[in-house]
C-alpha cells in the first residue's frame, strides 16, 4: 500500500476503452475526494514510437514493457504521487498488472516482470476489467491492444488476437488469486 | 496460432545445441567499457581495423544509438525531464532493441560484435545516480554476457581533464540531475568519481580485463590484441542461452 495520505486505485484490463470508461466512472463517483485519473502514455513515449521510421525495427515484448515502465515512472512522478500527497483518490488505469499480463502472453517470465515494476507502489484497491479486447485500434486503444499490434513478429491478425486472449487469461488468473486473498 | 510461452524454453535448448555444434562458426562479443575520456573509442576503431585485416566479419554497436529509442531519449534529455528511473529504463529499452536487432542476429551468424559501451555503462551510471544495482541489473534480463570486456581505467582527474579539454559536458553526462551542482565541469568531476567507483566494483565482480588507459595508444592497442588472442578460443557462454532463446522465439513468431 502507498504510505501517502491519498488512495491509489489500480484498474487493469486488455480492452483500453473499457478500462478508460471504468476509470472515468469511478472518478466521477469520487468527485468529493477530487479523484484524478492517470492513463497510459502520459509521457508521450508510445506516441513517438508510432511515428518512428519503418526501418527502425519493431520492438520486442521486453522493449515494449521497458517503455511502459518508463511511462509509468513518469506518471507516478508527475500525476500519481503529487495527487496522493494531496490526499486525493487516484485511479491509475492501466497499472502494473496490464503490463505483466502482456509480458506473460508473450512468454516472458513473471518474476523478472514483477521485479521490473518494484518501483511502483502497491495499490490500495485493484480491479480487473474483464471486457474482451476491441477488434480495431482507436485513440482509446489499451496497452495490450497497442503492444500486440506493435510487437516484433506479430504480423498476422491471428497472432495479435492470440496475444490479447492470453493476456486476458493472465489478468483473469490474477483476479481470481486476489479474490482468494 | 502463436507459440506457447513454453516455446522460449524450446528455443533456449536450440541455442544450447547451436553453441555446442563444432561445425558452426561461433560469434564473439567484445565490449569496450570505461568512463568518458578513457580513449576507448580510439581503441575500438584500431581494434576493428586490425580484426578486419585478420579476416573477421565485424559489426559495431554503440551505446544509446537505436533508431527506435534514441530519438525518444534525445527529446527528453533536451528538456531535462528524465528522473533517474526513467533515464535507466529508457537506456535499457534502447539496449534491448539493439540486442534484438543488431547484436544477437550478428552473433548467431558467426560475426564478431564490438560494443562501444555495453550494459555495464547502464549499471555504473544508474547506480552512481542512486539506483539499486539489483533492480538495474534486472532491467537487462535476460542477460547477455560478452566474451571479453575491456575496461579502460583512468582516474577521475584524467577523465575530467580530457573531457573538459574538448567540450563542456552536457547536463546528464555531468550528472547535474543528481549532483545539483550548477557548473557542469565541477559536476562532471563529482559524478565521474562515483561512476568510476561503480565501474571498479563491476570490474571485480564481472572479471573485466583492465587496460591501463593512461598508457600510450600503441601500448594499449598491442595489449588488447594479445588479450583478445588469449580469450577468443573460449566456448560460448551457457549463460547466454536464455537471451538467445527469447530472441529466437520472437524471431520465430515473425516467420
Amino acid at each position: 500500500m502507498t504510505t501517502m495520505p491519498g488512495t491509489l486505485v489500480a484498474i487493469d484490463g486488455v480492452n483500453g476503452a473499457a478500462v478508460e470508461t471504468t476509470a472515468r466512472t469511478l472518478a466521477r463517483e469520487h468527485r468529493k475526494e477530487r479523484a484524478a485519473v492517470s492513463a497510459w502514455d502520459a509521457s508521450g513515449i508510445f506516441g513517438e514510437l508510432m511515428v518512428a521510421e519503418e526501418d527502425a525495427g519493431l520492438p520486442s515484448a521486453r522493449t515494449l514493457i521497458l517503455l511502459y515502465a518508463a511511462d509509468l515512472a513518469f506518471r507516478l512522478r508527475w500525476e500519481v504521487k503529487p495527487a496522493l500527497g494531496q490526499g486525493r483518490l487516484v485511479v491509475v488505469a492501466p497499472y502494473v498488472n496490464t503490463a505483466i499480463a502482456f509480458g506473460r502472453a508473450a512468454g516472458l517470465d513473471a518474476k523478472s516482470l514483477s521485479e521490473m515494476f518494484s518501483f511502483a507502489p502497491l495499490p490500495d484497491q485493484s480491479r480487473i476489467v474483464e471486457t474482451a479486447a476491441s477488434r480495431s485500434l482507436s485513440d482509446r486503444t489499451g496497452f495490450v491492444e497497442f503492444a500486440s499490434d506493435q510487437l516484433l513478429g506479430a504480423k498476422s491478425k491471428a497472432v495479435r488476437r492470440e496475444l490479447v486472449i492470453r493476456a486476458a487469461r493472465t489478468l483473469k488468473t490474477i483476479s481470481v488469486l486476489k479474490k482468494r486473498g | 496460432m502463436i507459440k506457447s510461452p513454453v516455446s522460449i524454453r524450446t528455443w533456449t535448448q536450440k541455442a544450447r545445441a547451436r553453441f555446442n555444434d563444432p561445425s558452426r562458426r561461433r560469434g564473439l562479443l567484445v565490449a569496450f567499457e570505461g568512463p568518458d575520456g578513457s580513449g576507448k573509442t580510439t581503441q575500438r576503431k584500431l581494434f576493428k581495423t586490425w580484426l578486419k585485416s585478420e579476416g573477421y566479419d565485424v559489426v559495431t554497436t554503440k551505446w544509446n544509438s537505436s533508431d527506435l529509442i534514441k530519438p525518444i531519449i534525445r527529446t527528453r534529455k533536451a528538456v531535462r525531464s528524465l528522473s533517474p528511473e526513467e533515464f535507466s529504463l529508457l537506456h535499457a529499452a534502447d539496449f534491448r532493441h539493439r540486442v534484438d536487432h543488431e547484436v544477437l542476429p550478428a552473433l548467431w551468424d558467426g560475426k564478431l560484435v564490438i560494443a562501444d559501451r555495453f550494459l555495464f555503462t547502464g549499471l555504473a551510471r544508474d547506480v552512481a545516480r542512486g539506483l539499486d544495482l539489483d533492480w538495474v541489473l534486472r532491467l537487462y534480463q535476460p542477460l547477455l554476457w560478452p566474451d571479453i570486456v575491456f575496461y579502460f581505467s583512468v582516474s577521475p582527474g584524467t577523465s575530467s581533464k580530457r573531457v573538459s579539454a574538448v567540450r563542456t559536458p552536457n547536463y546528464y553526462e555531468a550528472g547535474q540531475d543528481v549532483t545539483q551542482v550548477e557548473d557542469p565541469t565541477e559536476s562532471y568531476q563529482r559524478f565521474i568519481t562515483r561512476v568510476i567507483r561503480e565501474y571498479e566494483s563491476l570490474a571485480l565482480i564481472f572479471n573485466f580485463i583492465t587496460v591501463d588507459a593512461e598508457q600510450s595508444i600503441g601500448e594499449q592497442h598491442h595489449a588488447i590484441r594479445r588479450m583478445f588472442r588469449e580469450c577468443e578460443a573460449r566456448p560460448w557462454s551457457d549463460w547466454n542461452a536464455d537471451a538467445f532463446g527469447e530472441w529466437l522465439a520472437g524471431r520465430n513468431r515473425e516467420r
